[in-house]
């Protein structure tokens, strides 16, 4: 039986197995420049050698290293410096206008700034994209904070939750949706970033194996960077997905 | 004559909104017996949750005196179970029953008995490790009322609990909260606009008049306890209440619907819709 929901998969899973079909013929057909977009055989061709040599895996590790280094030396001031300032007005009040004047500023654009304070090595990288994770997880903890519903505070307070109670017990577990939602935006912003911070001065990583294909115009190593890069996002964003499930069981399953 | 429990002697409110203040009770009296059930009735926004609030000491800011006397004992001096939906997302069932408790640093194994027995009293055992939102509408608020239960306060105060459910669940619910009450009868303030409820859970009922809310009328129910709710309903004593209250009431709601262009200008600032309550009143 086809059911709605199977043939909707069926297309799903259909649809860019034609477009990849569709590629290959237009370029074996000579309609698409083979030079510049190559075609899924040749990158196929290209693929296996990098994989069986290891070198693939070698990039990615090391990117993998740095993207998970550096979420994390973000995300972990982020949480408590966005709890803090969802709690404590006085602490809002103290360094909300200094976030809020350095928040827009282009992570790209301090990019040459890192590179003279840290130096070539795996500080910038890291550094680099912590300072993207921080910002996004840190406005969305204290919006997290900011935005519980009041009744809950009643609730606590009619209920003689002290201090310390109300943190653990409504501040955090209330405010925990939305700083995944940080976390979520903050690993977007993290695989952005690496791509550009090892434009500069990488010896490895997949944002490296990027540019040096570029350099040597070999475009079928570069699509197969490309396709590595969207893999780890994908697996990046199922691991968060993964944690969130565990960490936020109340959480209705909505998509 | 038993013993004065709560006393509220000539309480007023205002809230202060962009449009000036906005009086939202004044002059309310009265006294709450031990171990009596109180009904307030009254029509929407003539401050009945505002009244509730200073009893429960969530609203500090108010002119006149209240006092409600503890007995001295470790009990929390009262519970509120709340109009709106209260129930902790991210607890389950009895994680959010058992919080007044955890809150008092009651003995764990104490914690697990008592929230285990309002569990069974409210038919929720079977759910005690879901989270609320597994539960339909209904349960949510019996969570909510067990949980100020379990917490074995001095008072229970309850703002229209059952207002958002429909008939059956709410004629189940009512039979429910008037059996658990019943087992040790504690003062209970219990607010509602629906004439039925009121009548059949209340020793008195108090009816508001439209804001700013004072007191209408305060009125002795003499039906006998325990009593059946489906049952009372044909009583002729609960008939002539009933049109007696109909009355009071239809002169409140008429009152306040004379009034219904101001109200729309002092809404509430900051309430969600209030943007949206503004575009319709225009358009
Ligand atoms: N925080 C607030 N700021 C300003 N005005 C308020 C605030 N809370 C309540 N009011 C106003 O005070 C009046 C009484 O509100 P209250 O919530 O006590 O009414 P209610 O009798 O409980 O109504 P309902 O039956 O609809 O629940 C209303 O007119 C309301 O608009
Ligand atoms: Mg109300």
């Amino acid at each position: 039986m086809l059911t709605e929901g199977r043939l909707s998969r069926i297309v799903s899973v259909l649809s860019p197995l034609f477009l990849l079909g569709l590629w290959e013929t237009l370029a074996r057909l000579n309609y698409l420049d083979v030079r510049l977009f190559s075609c899924p055989s040749r990158i196929l061709g290209a693929l296996f050698p990098l994989l069986w040599s290891g070198e693939l895996l070698h990039h990615t590790l090391i990117s993998l290293a740095r993207i998970i280094l550096g979420f994390f030396a973000g995300a972990l001031p982020g949480v408590i410096l966005g709890l803090s300032m969802g709690l404590f007005p006085m602490v809002r009040a103290m360094l909300e206008p200094m976030i809020l004047a350095t928040f827009p500023i282009p992570k790209l654009a301090i990019m040459p700034l890192i590179l003279l304070v840290f130096g070539l090595g795996e500080t910038s990288k890291v550094f680099t994209i912590a300072i993207g994770v921080f910002y996004l997880v840190l406005i969305n903890t204290m919006t997290g904070v900011i935005n519980i519903e009041p009744i809950y505070l009643d609730v606590a307070k009619n209920y003689w939750a002290r201090r310390f109670d109300f943190y653990l017990t409504v501040a955090w577990p209330g405010a925990l949706p939305m700083i995944f939602a940080g976390f979520r935006l903050g690993m977007g912003t993290a695989l952005l970033l690496i791509v550009a911070a090892e434009l500069s001065a990488a010896r490895a990583g997949i944002g490296y194996m990027i540019w040096r294909a570029y350099d040597m115009f070999d475009i079928e190593r570069m699509f197969v960077a490309l396709m590595t890069m969207s893999l780890l996002g994908y697996v990046l964003a199922k691991g968060l997905d993964w944690l969130e499930a565990r960490v936020i069981p109340w959480k209705q399953p909505s998509r | 004559m038993r013993a004065e429990k709560i006393t509220v002697q000539d309480v007023g409110k205002s809230y202060n909104t962009r449009h000036g203040p906005v009086m939202a009770l004044d002059g309310i009296t009265f006294s709450v017996a031990e171990g009596e059930f109180l009904c307030i009735l009254g029509p929407s926004g003539c401050g009945k949750t505002t009244l509730l609030r200073i009893l429960a000491g969530l609203e500090k800011e108010f002119s006149g005196w209240v006092e409600v006397r503890a007995a001295g004992s470790q009990k929390p001096i009262n519970a509120m179970v709340f109009q709106e939906n209260s129930v902790f997302p991210w607890m389950t069932v009895f994680d959010n029953v058992a919080y007044g408790l955890r809150m008092r640093r009651v003995p764990r194994e104490l914690q697990r008995t008592v929230v285990q027995r309002y569990l069974e009293l409210t038919g929720l055992a079977a759910f005690s490790r879901n989270y609320p939102h597994q539960l339909s509408g209904g349960m949510r608020q019996r969570v909510s009322v067990a949980r100020a239960f379990a917490n074995d306060p001095e008072i229970l105060l309850l703002d229209e609990p059952f207002g958002a459910l429909d008939e059956q669940n709410r004629l189940l619910l009512q039979q429910e909260l008037l059996r658990i009450w019943e087992l040790d009868r504690k003062t209970a303030v219990f607010i509602t606009h629906s004439i039925d409820e009121a009548i059949g859970l209340g020793d008195r009922i108090l009816v508001m008049t439209a804001r700013p809310g004072r007191i209408k009328a305060i009125l002795p129910i003499d039906l006998p306890r325990p009593r059946e709710l489906v049952q009372i309903k044909g009583q002729p004593a609960f008939v002539a209440l009933y049109q007696n209250i109909w009355k009071l009431l239809s002169e409140e709601v008429l009152r306040a619907r004379e009034k219904e262009i101001l109200p729309l200008a002092l809404a509430e600032p900051g309430t969600k819709d209030d943007l949206y309550e503004k575009t319709i009143s225009r358009g």
